[in-house]
């Protein structure tokens, strides 16, 4: 099985790690986790893109196992 | 795989603006990849910022999807270390652990203006929000060199009176500057009925350099501001690029609603670090405290630029590296002159 492994290198050399974050927002953490979609829901299937403008179903993330991370340039 | 959405923080790092089209975000994404010096594939969300929205609405939340599209983990916050954790439980452990240095990112600033950013004073912004502005988008028409930002105070959003801010930004991808010899920026407010402002016209102050990067920015009284009616809003400008100036006329339809997805922007209250803040944050992890680190002493995310510091590398970062890091991570979260 392939294993997709992208790990999370925003420009956020300024910011606290997770960890620091959970703990000083433990209701924000708290909330997160039970809002839809939750662990067990399916990923919702929508239509993005690549940066060269191609788009991209999430249905096709199938088939492997995928880390999603949020992020922007600031 | 990264998932690149709206600006957290504009013109927090570099002076990134938010993009208006598709074009400007997927170049945003492009020079983020360039800039972390990356080869992981990224996505970008639409304009709306759909998956966004459809997965919790968090600036740098991270999801764990299984092969039958599954969400199995999920976090509101990113955390290198314990997605490691979860790929392990997971999928199993692997042979050789990927380490931060292991990537050799080739890392490089943000896009800088095309002119220094002169001597207007910046307009105090600390409590306010950006509000939902439209931008009238024309293919055929001119880039937005300068982008507007609005924002507005709690009581204006909430009650319809309150301080309006509008700031023309020029966005570095475009690479414009103002320049001294052009007609200053203006701006027209046109407000239907029951909408009562300090000024409905305005015309920015000159700078004393010939040429100048710095937002062009206005601050209104709004004294009655019904929350279903819209302002129009048209701005006349001339952005300079290398060989010619652009004489620009844009139009926005501005709406008294906290934009849920326009990000804090600097000035707007979030907190840059200054260097003896950005110096301390760094010593904090000196357990030892004998005024150098190691590695172990750093977080994950400043771990992955250690070696980009550890000049003689020996392992240890002494005093003058510190310095020459803390330096770097201040300067890349100011505005670039």
């Amino acid at each position: 099985m392939r294993i997709t492994l992208f790990m999370a290198m925003t420009a956020l050399l300024t910011m606290s790690p997770a960890a620091a974050w959970a703990q000083r927002n433990p209701k924000k953490e708290a909330e997160f986790l039970i809002t839809r979609p939750v662990v067990g829901d399916p990923l919702p299937e929508l239509t993005v893109y690549t940066p060269e403008g191609k788009e991209f179903k999430t249905a096709d993330l199938r088939g492997h196992y995928t880390v999603l991370t949020f992020g922007c340039l600031t | 795989m990264l998932v690149y959405k709206s600006l957290a923080h504009p013109e927090l790092v570099g002076t990134y603006v938010q993009p208006f089209t598709l074009d400007e975000r997927l170049a945003h994404s492009q020079q983020a990849i360039k800039e972390l010096g990356t080869t992981m594939p990224w996505l970008v969300d639409q304009m709306d910022n759909r998956l966004k929205h459809a997965l919790g609405d968090r600036p740098n939340s991270e999801y764990v999807i299984d092969p039958l599209g599954k969400i199995v983990r999920k976090r509101a916050w990113s955390n290198p270390g314990e997605v490691r954790k979860d790929l392990e439980e997971l999928v199993g452990k692997v042979k050789k652990t990927t380490l931060p240095e292991d990537l050799k990112l080739n890392v490089v600033p943000p896009l800088a203006q095309s002119a220094p950013k002169g001597d207007l004073a910046p307009i105090p912004r600390a409590g306010l929000f950006p509000i939902v502005i439209k931008p009238q988008l024309d293919k055929d028409g001119d880039l937005f060199y300068a982008k507007l930002r609005c924002e507005a105070d709690p009581p204006l959003i909430d009650e319809g009176k309150g301080k309006l801010y509008l700031g023309f930004h020029l966005d570095p991808l475009h690479r414009a500057h103002w320049n001294k010899l052009q007609k200053p920026l203006r701006f027209e407010l046109t407000a239907p009925e029951g909408v009562k402002l300090s000024a409905t016209t305005g015309e920015s102050p000159k700078s004393s350099s010939e040429n100048d990067s710095a937002p062009r920015e206005f601050l209104l009284d709004v004294n009655s501001w019904p929350a279903d009616k819209t302002i129009q809003l048209t701005v006349a400008y001339d952005a300079c690029t290398e060989d010619l100036c652009h004489s620009v006329k844009q139009t926005y339809v501005l709406s008294r609603q906290r934009d849920q997805d326009g990000g804090r922007a600097k000035s707007a209250g979030f907190r840059v670090l200054t260097l003896e803040q950005m110096t301390q944050r760094l010593l904090a992890g000196d357990k030892n405290g004998d005024g150098k680190l190691i590695k172990e002493e750093l977080n994950s995310i400043q771990q992955s630029r250690f070696l980009d510091y550890d000049f003689n590398k020996d392992g240890v970062l002494e005093k003058d590296e510190i310095q020459t890091m803390a330096e770097q991570l201040t300067a890349s979260a100011e505005s670039k002159e």
